[in-house]
């Protein structure tokens, strides 16, 4: 009898999970969307997200699934082209901080020092090689 | 005796002056030139990183 129920215990427990994650999935956009909105999420030249301030631990997870998934694209393109995970990283760092930072968020340079997006453009890291 | 022994210290002060000479421009040679690899290859993966961005909006939420 025993062995008769594991399967459905497990099924169970497997569908919790999928529920849990689908739930996680869906209010990531909403989550990471606010807190770049508000300051304490930003761009980092390095590529990835970062915190300016303290998180919960929900946003943090977000934030770091987010991260891991650009880690993997990261990785793809470098093999294609034959550079470093850190190259393609820096380079699409260059990218955000020119394109993707809106007036107003927060956004982390190399210096280690961040920032508000005022109305001029970033001064973007020497490597980056001008606009 | 005297004669020799400032013609060995006007050569030696001449070949240590020019070791330190060949020495000194080493280091900010070097860090240029990781600098300019950097910047090309960064300008070389450019459009990648672009296309990168663009094709994949949910790993770059505004």
């Amino acid at each position: 009898m025993m062995y008769d129920r594991k399967p459905i215990a497990l099924a169970a427990i497997a569908a919790l999970a999928l529920g849990v994650a689908g739930a996680a999935l869906a209010q990531s956009a909403g989550g990471v969307a606010a807190a770049l909105a508000n300051g304490s999420v930003g761009e980092q030249a390095d590529g990835y997200l970062g915190f300016r301030g303290a998180a919960s631990d929900g946003l943090r997870a977000e934030v770091e699934a987010i991260n891991i998934k650009r880690r993997a694209a990261y990785t793809q393109l470098a093999a294609q082209r034959g550079v470093t995970v850190k190259d393609v990283a820096a380079t699409v760092g260059c990218e955000t901080l020119q394109t993707r930072v809106q007036q107003g968020r927060a956004y982390l340079l190399p210096d280690g020092v961040w920032r508000t997006k005022g109305a001029d453009p970033i001064t973007l890291p020497a490597y980056c090689g001008g606009n | 005796m005297k004669k020799p022994a400032s013609l060995l210290v006007r050569l030696t002060a001449a070949f240590v002056g020019g070791c330190v000479q060949i020495q000194a421009p080493d280091k900010p040679i070097e860090i240029n030139l990781n600098v300019n690899i950097k910047q090309e290859v960064v300008l070389s993966l450019k459009k990648d990183a672009a296309d990168l961005v663009t094709n994949n909006p949910e790993l770059f939420p505004q």
